[in-house]
């Protein structure tokens, strides 16, 4: 490349340089923000709302209440942040005429009267561990660790070409003595029959 | 020369743009379980956590990024990353390269499909008009530029392309995919289910393409056809261990500009194994057979046959993570030899095996050391050492700071060594051959520096940069002496550069890319050379800055624009002239499961081109082609 070439060459260069650096400091700073609220928090309301929903398409043993009235109760281990998300969007809801609580556990505190529990993060080791605690029990279990069905898990979140599917574990569901309706089958990614 | 700074007047209209996209919540509660599924969600986050740690200059396709670009072929997806040249040269022959050093015979990248390594020893390097995998199948393409031949052995000298298929249980039931253009048709079907405990995938594809012009009008046939047929089968019901079959059939008829068409062919089949051990320790083994045929009328055909076996091992011993494993290769290449262009011998065992260790060690938190070597024995120059060091240090979670330097070689491959081009008008006094190997040729080496930062400042925004500068030894000449050209290592050079790139999401339903890279190579001749590379065309040609910028948008659930536009600087030796082109896609649900996209190619002008001689070299037309995808 001729002299005269290479130094248009870093001109053009210096151009597209400034221009990262100007819409950097002119719109990125601001459009990062609100954005980076609303990036991280999207696939979370995602997840939130399908485990709201899961609660309509599931059917739990007569004994898993104490009575016609008694609440049904999610549970949410390690995502204090959904917990709080949970809370709002079940505010004056109700699934099957029964009022939905939310509760924020702790690793090691026994899921007592939860009905759904969701156990966040992808550290399969503390996934496991929360897990077994909460079996076995009429507990919808969700989790969002690669392997989370392995684990015991009867429904898996999961990310699949951007979008936030999970696939469902029948046997797990049987072990645990929940019935999960037909039509929340037909929209999960996978759903896995036989032992996991 | 003046220009107008196009790139400014994009970024500050895009910048401006971003404010306005920004939408209230909708309740989601009230969505249906199928609306849930179908929003969009990935954060620049995710795309980039998996890899945030590793101290190189990698990154990552994602399988979503190639659906949208509209890319049928392979090539065409590499254009994604922003760390690599990718310039085609005809309807089906490709220089592709990062850090420099481009050619359609480019010998100095390692490119893997599943595990399984494509490179041709012929001339290590890639015919990339045999390589075909679903598009949609792909899970992510990892581009590495710089070094890893640590980890991935010689050839891996300037980058490794790692192209990654989805897990058979992420590709369940049917999807059948359609695409036609003025020049090309392409079809695939896929049906997943499972079987015996795990999860299988089959597939069958179809492409074909047509002729294109050369710049001076006239037609080339160079256009092709190819057919596939593959599988892949999973089975990871236990945490603890996971076995994976996977293998591939195909044919194809490509067009050549002199002569009948070249036929291609083969199979392959891929075997591993991954087992949890105790203590944090894995063990992974593998294995494949890889045959492929081709018969380029006029030139000769090679058959070549692989068996390849690995095994890797890692540990974790208190503070360090030791990864170690070895490797075994053999291969039998046949030459039919043509009238002018010879093998000697024509049929040759190849034979490579390689040990190698890697150790990750936790200096303090935050500030990791690794450590690795790899002796690899190939039957040319026997035993090659490839070291590398890496230091990392991030400060928190969100930040990188990596430096690395590694010895690399590019071993020799056949045609450096066993080729034989005999002179097509012998006459007294005139050289008997124009090319032949070199008996004494040896390994390329480089010696690579780098030192690079990642940051990712808020969830939505993250970057990275990296500075290289190598130092090429013994790099390949073609020595004319009186009885005719034999290739010798009497170059050397250096290269250094900075890469560029960042992911920007403005907005929930809007991402931005933009990458780019600045580099300078430059090569010459140690003295007493007298290097004939140019006029045989096997001079390398690169630009010293190009770029893109891609946007992805999502218009309401059902809609989806894609906008990629890229600059490539002019190339010096065959000169070609700068280009700024852009690709868009539009797609449309039609229904739950059904997608149509409208995809233009080159839409900036009528045509252009990439690489090769003015005149003779061919122009790609802009194109505009339909794509239907039905998900069963």
């Amino acid at each position: 490349m001729t002299r005269l070439a290479h130094r248009a060459a870093r001109r053009r260069l210096g151009a597209w340089l400034l221009a990262a650096a100007g819409c950097a400091l002119l719109g990125a700073a601001p459009c990062a923000a609100e954005a980076q609220a609303g990036a991280a928090s999207l696939e979370r309301s995602v997840k939130a709302a399908f485990l709201y929903k899961f609660l309509g398409y599931a059917e739990f043993p007569a004994s898993a209440f104490a009575d016609a009235n008694a609440p049904v109760v999610i549970g949410v281990v390690g995502a204090d942040e959904m917990a709080a998300e949970l809370s709002r969007i079940v505010a004056g809801r109700s699934v099957d005429n029964r009022a939905v609580l939310v509760k924020t556990l702790r690793e090691g505190e026994a899921p007592a009267g939860v009905h759904l529990l969701f156990v966040a993060g992808a550290d399969s080791a503390r996934v496991a561990r929360v897990l077994k605690a909460a079996q076995p029990s009429p507990i919808l279990l969700v989790t969002e660790s690669e392997n989370g069905l392995q684990l015991g898990s009867v429904i898996n979140f999961k990310i699949v070409d951007e979008r936030v599917r999970f696939d469902v574990s029948l046997d797990a569901a049987d072990k645990n003595n929940i019935k999960l309706s037909s039509r929340l089958l037909t929209v999960a990614n996978h759903v896995q029959k036989g032992a996991p | 020369m003046h220009r107008p700074p196009f790139p400014f007047l994009l970024a500050a209209a895009l910048c401006r743009a971003a404010a306005a996209a920004q939408q209230p919540d909708p309740s989601l509660v009230d969505f249906s379980l199928e609306q849930l599924s179908e929003i969009v969600v990935t954060s620049v986050s995710r795309q980039e956590t998996r890899l945030a740690d590793a101290p190189a200059s990698i990154y990552l396709i994602s399988g979503a990024e190639i659906r949208r670009s509209g890319a049928t072929t392979l090539p065409e997806a590499l254009r994604l990353a922003p760390n690599l040249q990718v310039a085609r040269s005809d309807t089906r022959t490709y220089a592709i390269t990062a850090r420099g050093f481009s050619s359609t015979l480019e010998n100095k990248l390692l490119v893997l499909i599943d595990g399984r390594s494509v490179y041709s020893p012929l001339f290590s390097g890639v015919f990339w008009d045999m390589q075909d995998v679903v598009m949609d199948d792909i899970e992510r393409i990892e581009v590495i530029s710089g070094p890893g031949a640590t980890i991935w052995g010689a050839n891996a000298v300037n980058g490794v392309i790692n192209i990654i298929t989805r897990a058979a249980k992420d590709s369940q039931g049917g999807l059948l995919s359609l695409g036609a253009g003025e020049q090309s048709r392409n079809g695939s079907a896929r049906y997943g289910g499972t079987l015996a405990g795990g999860h299988y995938r089959v597939y069958a594809m179809a492409d074909q393409y047509g002729d294109t012009f050369s710049e001076a009008g006239q037609r080339q046939d160079t256009g092709w056809h190819r057919s596939q047929a593959g599988f892949r089968a999973d089975w990871d019901a236990s945490q603890e261990q996971a076995v994976t079959l996977s293998g591939d059939s195909y044919q194809g008829m490509l067009g050549q500009v002199r002569g009948p068409d070249i036929r291609i062919g083969g199979a392959n089949l891929v075997g591993r194994y991954t087992r949890k051990l105790d203590n944090d320790a894995d063990l992974r083994l593998q294995a494949y057979l890889d045959h492929t045929e081709r018969d380029q009328p006029n030139t000769g055909a090679q058959r070549l046959d692989t068996l390849d076996l690995e095994a890797q091992q890692g540990l974790r011993l208190g503070d360090h993570q030791l990864e170690w494993g070895g490797g075994y290769r053999h291969t039998r290449d046949r030459v039919q030899n043509g009238p002018l262009l010879r093998f000697t011998p024509a049929e040759r065992i190849l034979r490579w095996s390689n040990v190698f260790a890697q150790d990750e060690l936790a200096l303090r938190p935050g500030l990791r050391l690794t450590a690795g070597l790899k002796l690899e024995h190939n039957i040319y120059t026997g035993v090659e050492t490839l070291p590398s060091l890496r230091l990392a240090w991030s400060p928190d979670s969100s930040r990188l700071v990596w430096g690395a330097a590694a010895r690399t070689v590019r071993a020799p491959s056949r045609i450096d060594r066993d080729l034989y081009l005999a002179n097509p008008a012998p006459s007294a006094g005139a050289p008997a051959y124009l090319i032949a190997g070199g008996p004494d040729f040896e390994s390329e080496t480089a010696r690579v520096f780098e030192l690079g930062y990642r940051s990712q400042p808020a969830a939505a925004l993250s970057y990275s940069a990296t500075l290289f500068y190598s130092q090429y030894d013994k790099l390949r000449t073609l020595e004319a002496l009186p009885d005719g050209a034999v290739f010798s290592n009497m170059g050397e050079g250096r290269a250094y550069g900075i890469e560029t790139w960042a992911r920007w999401q403005p907005a929930r339903n809007w991402r931005l890319s933009a990458g780019a890279v600045w580099q300078d190579i430059d090569t010459h001749l140690k003295p007493g050379s007298l290097d004939a590379s140019g006029s045989a065309g096997l001079a390398t040609n690169d630009p010293h800055c190009y770029w893109s910028l891609r946007s992805a948008h999502d218009l309401g659930a059902h809609v989806q624009a894609d906008f990629g536009l890229r600059y490539v600087g002019s190339l010096p030796q065959p000169a070609v002239p700068a280009y700024y082109e852009l690709d868009a896609r539009l797609a449309w649900q039609l229904w739950r499961n059904m997608e149509l996209a409208l995809v233009g190619q080159n839409l900036l002008h009528r045509s252009h081109a990439e690489f090769g001689s003015a005149g003779t070299r061919q122009v790609f037309d802009r194109a505009l082609s339909l794509q239907l995808a039905v998900r069963l």
